[in-house]
């Protein structure tokens, strides 16, 4: 059964925006709702989206809705919470959560849909804001096979690289997989280019030919660029990553699991929230390691 | 001078909570107690506690309540929601009383409950404590107090009975920061007590002889005396449970994550610590860090 053109969408931030222009752009009805009324003031009137009061009057218009905001106590509340998507979506619903947060929360959020007869997907996704824009996303979903295959063509306009991974919550498992890799990638090469510049080694052609090796990686070829450009424009904000490895590391701590890289790089993004670079790239990791080292930003620029 | 004898009630009689109330009784006051299990109650009833029938009940019979409970979401219970109903202390406590809890809890969860308790004109305490099982027999525990300063002053010749260093850190959440301060620098030096153990004996190098030789020197500490000592004769059994110290460890690397402070070792030391509890060593003593390394 194909899903209607209505389709919702919650959460319309540096990601969830380009995601519902993609959406509107092949001609679906796109029903919003923000938290923040200046973030819907954009849309007022605008051909393609309708703006409602509520969560629950999206949930009441759609078909389908989308939510992608920042944490586990905003999905808990704009999913189940007063006004919430669950007091407005009649049985035959389905949610779609790109948010990334605990993969207890997708369970506990799951749980209590089905309850209604709405369905859930928990489908998080790497790619930063160019891959929102570009509907170049990777999308990891959990959930069951056939709701999947419903929203499937859907997420075929938001994303490229589109998996089914496994149950309610292993959509989750595959992000905290991906920020810990990324997480731990990002201060690896930071400290890479500090150490080649502290040693007086061009660190442009350091990236270069290291690129051709073993250590060769996107982060290195993405982030690697960033840094020498010095460009710490979000992007990914230091204190979202700091967010997703929290979520990493209490689940760790509850199931007993070592995780001492992540742990450690963990600290580090405290570091740059803590000296009041939470708001920029996590690019400007590099700058973290460059007052450590001593070295005087205003003479690298 | 002896002290006026006050009506004080208190709640978690576990290890270190029964012979705290010993020494309130033996201090001449009149002191009530509660449980979720009556039975644990035994001990404090038959050293001359009233047991009472809720956190509320008991709260009704006292002027100060003191609580030691292992959660924080457990001290949220029994201050703010009871066990059942509407039986919670802060249904009881009278204006003007206090509440002070010993419990090792994050320092937002201790400022959230003095919070809700100063609306109703009760104060608050957080009043974590050092020292084990061990300080709370002998009377020697550390407590390091947050609130404010006059009711610190109200208080403290009842802490008097129960510990020997008694510190007012500042306002409310100042002595659970502390506590994570305390616990931090110890459970880093547990480990670095049995990395060198480690080190002694993957050199095949007596580790008994390496303390006694380093005991004196600027490595010396009261950790490395107890812990090094535990580890030498491969005496695991608790001690402190090392589950709890794993406890400590999600509230004090939340707050670091929530301040934006980096704590390298610490995370390096709480990973340690998930892995001495996948080995199911959690109600073993935290030396089996020692263990951890053996793997």
């Amino acid at each position: 059964m194909n899903i209607g053109s209505n389709i919702g969408f919650i959460g319309l931030g540096l990601m969830g925006a380009p995601m519902a222009r993609n959406l509107a752009k092949v001609g679906h009805n796109l029903h919003i709702w923000a938290r923040r009324p200046q973030a819907l003031a954009q849309y007022t009137g605008l051909a393609g989206y309708t703006v409602h009061a509520s969560a629950a009057e999206v949930a009441a218009a759609s078909d389908i809705v989308f939510t992608m905001v920042a944490d586990s106590p905003d999905v808990h509340q704009v999913i189940l919470g007063e006004g919430g998507v669950a007091q407005g979506g009649r049985s035959g619903l389905i949610v779609v959560d790109m948010s990334t947060v605990a993969p207890a929360t997708a369970r506990e959020v799951a749980t209590a849909l089905f309850e209604r007869g709405i369905d859930f997907l928990d489908a998080p996704v790497s790619g930063g804001e160019s891959g929102a824009i570009n509907a170049q996303l990777t999308i990891m979903v959990g959930g069951e096979e056939a709701v999947f295959a419903r929203v499937k063509p859907l997420f075929d306009l938001l994303g490229k690289s589109v998996t089914l991974i496994g149950g309610v919550g292993a959509g989750q498992v595959a992000k905290a997989c991906n920020q810990i890799i990324t997480g731990v990638g990002v201060p690896a090469v930071a400290e890479a280019i500090n150490f080649a510049h502290k040693a007086g080694v061009d660190a442009q052609r350091m990236r270069e030919v290291l690129l051709g090796g073993f250590a060769a990686s996107r982060i290195l070829e993405m982030h690697g660029k960033r840094m020498l450009d010095r460009n710490f424009t979000p992007g990914f904000k230091a204190w979202m990553h700091q967010k997703d490895l929290r979520i990493v590391l209490d689940a760790a701590h509850a199931q007993h699991l070592q995780l001492p890289t992540a742990a450690a790089a963990l600290q580090l993004y405290n570091g740059m929230v803590g000296s009041g670079m939470g708001e920029i790239d996590t690019t400007g990791m590099l700058k973290l390691f460059e007052r450590m080292s001593g070295i005087d930003e205003e003479a690298v620029q | 001078m002896k002290a006026e004898s006050m009506k004080i009630g208190f709640i978690g009689l576990g290890v270190m909570g029964n012979p705290m109330v010993q020494h309130l009784i033996k201090g001449g006051h009149e002191v009530s107690v509660w449980a979720r299990r009556e039975a644990s109650a035994a001990d404090a009833v038959a050293n001359g506690a009233t047991f009472r029938a809720s956190p509320a009940e008991l709260a009704r019979h006292s002027d100060i309540v003191f609580t030691i409970i292992t959660t924080g979401d457990d001290v949220e219970q029994v201050v703010l929601n009871g066990t059942s109903g509407e039986n919670g202390l802060i249904h009881g406590l009278a204006r003007g009383t206090v509440h002070v809890d010993m419990s090792t809890i994050a320092p937002t969860m201790a400022r959230k409950i003095a919070g809700h308790l100063a609306i109703r004109g009760i104060d608050f305490l957080d009043a974590p404590v050092s020292g084990g099982g061990m300080g709370a027999q002998n009377g020697t525990l550390a407590i390091m107090a947050g609130g404010k300063p006059e009711v610190f002053a109200r208080i403290k010749p009842l802490f008097e009975l129960m510990g020997k260093t008694i510190v007012h850190v500042g306002p409310t959440g100042a002595g659970q920061i502390t506590k994570a301060c305390n616990q931090m620098v110890m459970v880093a030096a547990i480990q670095a007590v049995a990395e060198a153990a480690h080190l002694a004996a993957a050199n095949k190098v007596d580790f008994a002889r390496v303390m006694s030789a380093m005991q004196a020197g600027s490595a010396g500490s009261r950790v490395l005396d107890f812990f090094g000592d535990k580890m030498a004769r491969r005496d695991f059994a608790a001690g402190i449970e090392a589950r709890l110290h794993h406890k400590d460890y999600a509230l004090i690397m939340d707050e670091a994550a929530r301040a934006g402070a980096p704590l390298p070792i610490s995370a390096q030391v709480w990973q340690q610590l998930n892995a001495l509890m996948a080995s199911g060593w959690g109600k073993e003593d935290t030396s089996n860090l020692l263990r951890v390394l053996e793997k």
